[in-house]
């Protein structure tokens, strides 16, 4: 993203990119299970996933002006 | 408040809401076919394309006309935004992100229209449900996200090399040193995109329409009782004021999706993530 002018922009979602995250971290994990048949692990593993990273993504969006 | 006005409970009220949030539709489960939101987004496409077309055809040289400006500085605008946040070149990004833009605005637009207008016209022709705006309907928010996620993919495998693209996958977030996690961050992230894309456009209408709807009511009371009818300047003032409010949403998320899709395809185009 360094090359473009207005990285700005993408800090309107910042909010949207946390809570989406954790609810595509949710979905992975449900659809793994029920693929897998091991109910509550993945759904439980790929969540806590989703909320780490989420927490870092919108970390390192507001900390970085390079948004790398 | 035809619906309102047939019970005297707060049933009534329920009705009236459930029945406004409720697709003409055909088939059942997966299969469901919204036909309100696909004919009125359909619709306004045509209405789009058909217009646009009218203005390009009859473009002047020199100094345009009233609504030509209008259009030319619509144009503008969207060419500026590609110009700054998208890397690099490609015809298909700006074209793309004006029918966004256009398309999303009309769409919410009918938000602007009363919400019981069209269901009553609707009901008039023998149409037992119709849902106006079709961005409040998920399906549509949603099918413009995957296709824009479809595009950030191809481009992301055009760009990168299917190779280069799957190596963002596995050292992106930490390192080298914890691949699977990698995997599993990355994978949750560009799902996370068209997720958030889609999900906010359809919030932001869908809780626009409610407290339109809400608003109504206040008025709809009125069937009740004669003396309900104290709420009536309530209501007409309650319903300027978020009309007012509401044309700055409903064009902030149409500009916030178009700007969103440049960005996503933009970072698909860089080679260093």
């Amino acid at each position: 993203m360094s090359e473009s002018k207005k990285p700005g922009l993408l800090l309107i979602g910042v909010g949207q990119i946390l809570t989406s995250m954790i609810v595509s971290g949710f979905l992975l994990g449900y659809l793994l299970d029920l693929y897998l048949g091991t109910q509550p692990i993945f759904i439980l593993i790929f969540g806590g996933l989703g909320f780490i990273g989420g927490f870092l993504k919108v970390y390192r969006l507001l900390t970085d002006p390079e948004l790398q | 408040m035809s619906q309102a006005a047939e019970g005297s409970s707060g049933a009534s009220t329920v009705e009236y809401i459930q029945h406004h949030l409720q697709n003409l539709s055909v088939g059942e489960g997966f299969m469901t076919w919204n036909l309100d939101t696909i004919f009125i987004s359909i619709a306004l496409g045509t209405l789009m394309v058909v217009v646009g077309g009218r203005v390009a055809r009859n473009a002047t040289e020199g100094v345009p006309g009233g609504f030509q400006n209008f259009v030319e500085s619509i144009l503008e605008f969207v060419q500026t935004q590609v110009k700054d946040s998208f890397p690099g070149h490609n015809p298909l990004i700006a074209p793309l992100a004006l029918t966004i833009f256009v398309w999303v605005w009309l769409m919410n637009f009918m938000d602007l229209i009363p919400v019981d207008l069209l269901p009553l016209i609707g009901t008039w022709i023998g149409l037992p449900y119709l849902k106006v705006v079709p961005t409040t309907d998920l399906s549509t928010p949603m099918a413009m996200a995957l296709v824009v996620f479809g595009l950030t993919l191809f481009y992301n495998i055009k760009v990168k090399g299917l190779g280069g693209y799957l190596k963002m996958f596995l050292f992106h977030p930490f390192g080298k040193f914890a691949v699977p996690a990698n995997i599993v961050m990355t994978t949750i992230e560009e799902i996370a995109k068209p997720l958030s894309l889609g999900l906010r456009l359809f919030g932001n209408m869908f809780a626009g329409e409610l407290v339109f709807l809400l608003i109504a009511l206040l008025g709809g009371a009125a069937a009740l009782g004669a003396g309900l009818l104290i709420w009536f300047p309530l209501q007409v003032v309650l319903d300027l004021a978020w009309l007012l409010f509401h044309i700055l949403v409903i064009t902030l998320q149409a500009f916030i999706f178009m700007v969103l899709t440049i960005v996503y395809l933009g970072m698909a185009h860089t080679t260093e993530h």
